[in-house]
């Protein structure tokens, strides 16, 4: 692999010697500090030296007096951050949409909640909130109070007819068959074949993030869990390994495993969900009728280990809350053992069915170039040639110490990402009968204090639909002062504006569930 | 006079009720094949096993509100459906169903290219009902539905004139009583080629894409609600029974079967049940065994694939029957 | 559309498929079978109850208020607001609250789901 052993920190220092302060081992690998627009040259810098330089997430934050914009990078083996900040009476930015593309979700939402303005974005409005927030009020700083907040109703809007007779813009949702959540998106066709989409997200917006600052750590865990109903337990997992960052805890090794355990099983049914959900759009539903039928003994063994179906409620700060008994280790291997027999089945159809070849081969093709520049993360990543996974490039938990390939493939259409997951399925049932086989014995809890001292940490996993991102800042307190969360789908929806465009209206079903998404995700 | 054997066949049997009645019992065989293929159960508690489920489902359809866009056409919004529907149990009436058809004299020479006809005036007021919604979905489905029957029906008429052919005469009831043997083993190629085109007619997978719910949310069913969609739903059932029975006449001798005692209206009957489920079954497999194809595959399919076929097909009959079959049979 | 050398599965698979038994759990005729450490409705053991009130204050969803009973200070749980974390059993120091697996909790009376506390609530109430 060419630029795997670039030392980015180097480049960075050789380049901008004097103009920026590096502190290694904060936020990552390390954390840049500049000022003045100096955040741009270092991007510049970075995106030269390693082309799979791409913008992980923005946190804004609000510190009193100026407001915070943290830029969060990940290059082939580094995760830095870059700090910037701006005052509250005067919050101007340069963008870097010009320099990574994969940048402008992000660049929107800040603006959105916290009011930072990013001068030269190509497309500034309204991301996450409604048309009827009021004007000047951002919901993310200190002062703004959830419960105080008026809506008015926007005024009225002459709708803009487009100037080609033959140009007709279709709306896909909110509500529609096609999405299981609500989202909007504009879909300009010309004949049966699209021009342009535009999406408007924001339906599903709970207001998370603002959320987790009025309730304690301990309660928190179960809030971010239900940020998404499909991945709870890495939500809950990223959340409880970034505090005990902050904490700096050791968690047994015993435990260690059992979250890996419980992480692999949520991916199973996530990729088992989505392989059926894919034939439903195309018209295929015996195939998800019969995915859907092997899903279930995996919810009944999540059931068997956490006590729930769909919250397995099991990580806490300083480890899990409960054991695996050894009594249900038979159950949990015939089952697998069940499933792992089934897939050559399911990767014949994929192989042989025609009528699922014309629908799935070589649509919405993402080429790899497009991939590196648009940042995105997990399978859609994966099938288009880049390798990215949380995983294998900075392993969390036991996953240093338990073997698994890493599936790329290279068409990069709707095909190849479900291929990826196909596979991933296999890996899962590998990696959980592994972990199962080597378990440590000794405690699965630690205990950990209620009050986090002051601080900051960033974490990031894989959850089965990418790389998933969160940034803790605690001030001693029980409260934590600020969670940033970004989930996958937020990073893979630029992908979808971009291969949804010169294809048939009627493979848009097929090409957005192919990206998996989750909404509840997006929004928060 | 009034002729109460003739009233008695009209409305009850073979008629308008037993017409009715056999679409909901295939709705509902097809339902449990396509649940049982899926692993699962099907309709199962309206009734033993689920038998008055569909009955159950139009009468819930008909005690819901009846909204009608402001926009809509009124007349042709209304009306669309109930005549869609009406046509295609008229055209099914010309079936010989018990031995012979429901207006014992209305076979003529001729007849087959009729009911095909009145397809095509059943299909186009479907597309009519959905163009007449003002809605994108409601247009989009439509213009769907017309270029695929229209594309489909030059397939399906060259493909019907082969037993036809074979038989000698363009009347159904000609042709369904002089099967000796089945035009099936005479015409295998053909019987194939007439259920594929026939899919596409009915509009079922692989060629469901008017129906495609998540891409057109409902087609031309869109703003249909209450009385309305029921009479829709019961206008698309009562068409695949018709394509089913056609089916069954051109290709698998008609009601005709072994007398075995009693009555023979009562076992033509029966055969004519029972070879109707089988088509039934048949095409409920293809549908569930395979993905929707898009709008430009089907298009490209017919045009490409069906329709030459269909002309070679007529020709290897053509040849068969005027060379070999007086040989051998 | 050129043909394969091999053809699909599904084909013989959707013929077999019409043999054998579904895969569907006929409830509420057929219940399903619960492992023993379900999370279901909280069972509530008022002796071992010292009224310290940590369950009140630990609960994510804000679903138990501490209310005078009998001149002490005992928890009221709301299970219409409760998210079944089981977080208080986990709390509580004195192991007060344990699980069942009642999980039929469904009632068109909103005011079945308050569950009041006196001597000994049992799953089902």
């Amino acid at each position: 692999m060419p630029n795997s052993n670039i030392d980015i920190i180097n480049v960075i220092e050789s380049k901008l010697k004097d103009k920026v302060q590096i502190q290694l081992g904060q936020l990552g690998k390390a954390a840049i500090v500049t000022n003045d627009g100096l955040h741009r040259d270092v991007l510049k810098a970075m995106v030269e030296a390693d082309e799979k330089t791409a913008v992980s997430a923005i946190t804004g934050l609000d510190l009193g007096a100026n407001l915070g914009v943290l830029y969060h990078i990940r290059t082939s083996n580094a995760f830095l951050t870059i700090r910037a900040e701006v005052p509250k009476d005067n919050p101007k930015i340069q963008t870097i949409t010009d320099i990574i593309p994969g940048a402008v979700f992000h660049e929107l939402e800040v603006a959105d909640l916290l009011g930072v303005v990013f001068e030269g974005h190509p497309s500034p409005g309204h991301f996450v909130l409604s048309e009827y927030w009021p004007q000047g009020v951002y919901p993310l700083r200190k002062d703004v109070k959830a419960n105080e907040i008026k809506l008015n109703p926007p005024p009225p809007e002459e709708a803009k007819q487009p100037e080609d007779e033959k140009v007709v813009k279709i709306i896909i949702g909110p509500q529609h068959p096609a999405l299981l959540e609500p989202e909007k998106f504009a879909v300009t066709v010309d004949g049966e074949t699209v021009t342009k989409v535009e999406p408007r997200i924001g339906y599903v917006h709970r207001g998370i993030e603002k959320a987790t600052e009025s309730r304690t750590y301990l309660q928190d865990v179960y809030l971010v869990e239900r940020i998404c109903g499909i991945c709870n337990s890495i939500h809950a997992c990223s959340f409880v390994e970034t505090v005990e960052k902050i904490l700096k805890t050791d968690v047994p090794p015993r435990a260690k495993y059992l979250r890996v355990v419980a992480l692999e099983l949520n991916r199973l049914h996530s990729h088992l969900l989505t392989l059926g959900h894919a034939g439903l759009e195309i018209g295929y539903e015996t195939l998800f009728q019969y995915f859907w039928r092997d899903r279930e003994p995996i919810m009944d063994l999540i059931e068997l280990t956490s006590g729930n179906r769909v919250y397995s409620s099991l990580m806490t700060v300083g480890g899990v809350r409960r054991d695996l008994k050894d009594s249900d280790i038979p159950k949990i291997k015939a089952t697998l053992e069940d499933l792992r027999n089934k897939l050559p089945f399911y990767r014949q159809v994929y192989e042989d069915e025609p009528s699922l070849k014309m629908r799935m081969r070589n649509v919405g093709i993402l080429k790899r170039e497009d991939a590196l520049k648009l940042c995105v993360v997990g399978p859609v990543a994966r099938g288009s040639g880049v390798d990215i996974d949380v995983r294998k490039d900075e392993p969390y938990e036991a996953y240093g110490e338990i073997p698994f390939k890493e599936i790329v493939y290279t068409a990069g259409d709707t095909w190849s990402r479900m291929n990826v997951r196909m596979d991933e399925v296999e890996e899962s049932i590998n990696i959980i009968e592994y972990a199962i086989d080597h378990l440590p014995t000794g405690p699965f809890r630690v205990k950990a204090p209620r009050v986090v001292p002051a601080g900051e940490a960033v974490n990031r996993v894989e959850a089965p639909r990418g790389e998933l991102f969160y940034y803790v800042k605690s001030n001693g307190t029980v409260f934590p002062d600020r969670v940033k969360v970004r989930t996958p789908t937020f990073a893979n929806i630029p992908a979808f504006l971009k291969t949804a465009i010169g294809e048939n209206i009627a493979d848009i079903p097929p090409n957005f569930v192919s990206l998996d998404p989750c909404f509840s995700c997006t929004d928060r | 006079m009034i002729d109460f054997d003739l009233i008695f066949r009209i409305l009850v049997f073979p008629g308008f009720t037993f017409i009715l009645l056999l679409t909901l019992f295939c709705d509902w065989v097809e339902r449990k094949i396509e649940a049982r293929i899926q692993n699962r159960v099907g309709p199962m508690v309206a009734g033993p096993a689920g038998i008055l489920q569909p009955l159950a489902d139009f009468i819930k359809l008909l005690t819901k509100e009846d909204i009608e866009p402001r926009d809509a056409k009124k007349t042709v919004f209304k009306f669309a459906p109930l005549l869609a529907f009406t046509i295609m149990v008229f055209a099914t009436c010309f079936l010989p169903i018990d031995g012979s058809s429901v207006l014992s004299v209305s076979g003529f020479n001729g007849d087959l290219i009729v009911i095909l006809a009145f397809v095509t005036i059943a299909n186009f007021l479907l597309f009519l009902s959905g163009w007449a919604s003002c809605n994108p979905y409601g247009a989009i489905g439509s213009a769907r539905v017309l270029t695929q029957f229209l594309g489909y029906d030059i397939p399906l008429f060259l493909l019907a004139l082969t037993p036809a052919f074979i038989a000698g005469s363009l009347s159904i009831a000609v042709i369904a009583s002089s099967q000796v043997i089945p035009f099936i083993i005479l015409a295998p190629w053909a019987f194939v080629l007439f259920i594929i085109t026939m899919q596409a007619e009915l509009e079922k997978d692989p060629f469901d894409i008017p129906h495609a719910d998540s891409e057109v949310v409902g087609g031309l069913e869109t703003e249909y609600t209450g009385g309305k969609l029921a009479f829709l739903h019961l206008t698309r059932d009562v068409q695949i029974v018709f394509g089913s029975a056609l089916v069954v006449e051109l290709f698998l001798g008609g009601p005709y079967g072994p007398v075995l005692f009693g009555f023979s209206v009562f076992w033509y009957s029966l055969w004519f049940v029972l070879k109707l489920l089988a088509v039934v079954i048949i095409t409920e497999y293809i549908t569930t065994v395979f993905a929707r194809l898009r709008i430009d595959q089907v298009l490209s399919a017919n045009w490409k694939i069906i329709l030459p076929a269909a002309v070679l097909s007529l020709m290897l009959t053509v040849a068969l029957v005027t060379w070999i079959y007086p040989m051998v049979v | 559309m050129a043909k394969k050398s091999r053809v699909s599965p599904m084909f013989k698979r959707a013929v077999s498929h019409i043999f054998t038994k579904p895969a569907t759990t006929k409830y509420p005729f057929v219940k399903p079978q619960l492992p023993d450490d379900f999370r279901g409705q909280q069972v509530y053991d008022i002796k071992l109850c010292i009224s310290c009130g940590l369950c009140s204050r630990d609960c994510p969803a804000k679903a138990i208020e501490m209310v005078e009973v009998e001149g002490k200070r005992r928890p009221q749980f709301k299970l219409d607001q409760c998210i079944f974390c089981y977080q208080c059993a986990e709390s509580c120091p004195r192991n007060a609250i344990k699980s069942s697996v009642f999980y039929e909790l469904a009632t068109t009376d909103k005011s079945s789901l308050v569950i009041k506390p006196h001597a000994s609530v049992q799953k089902g109430e």
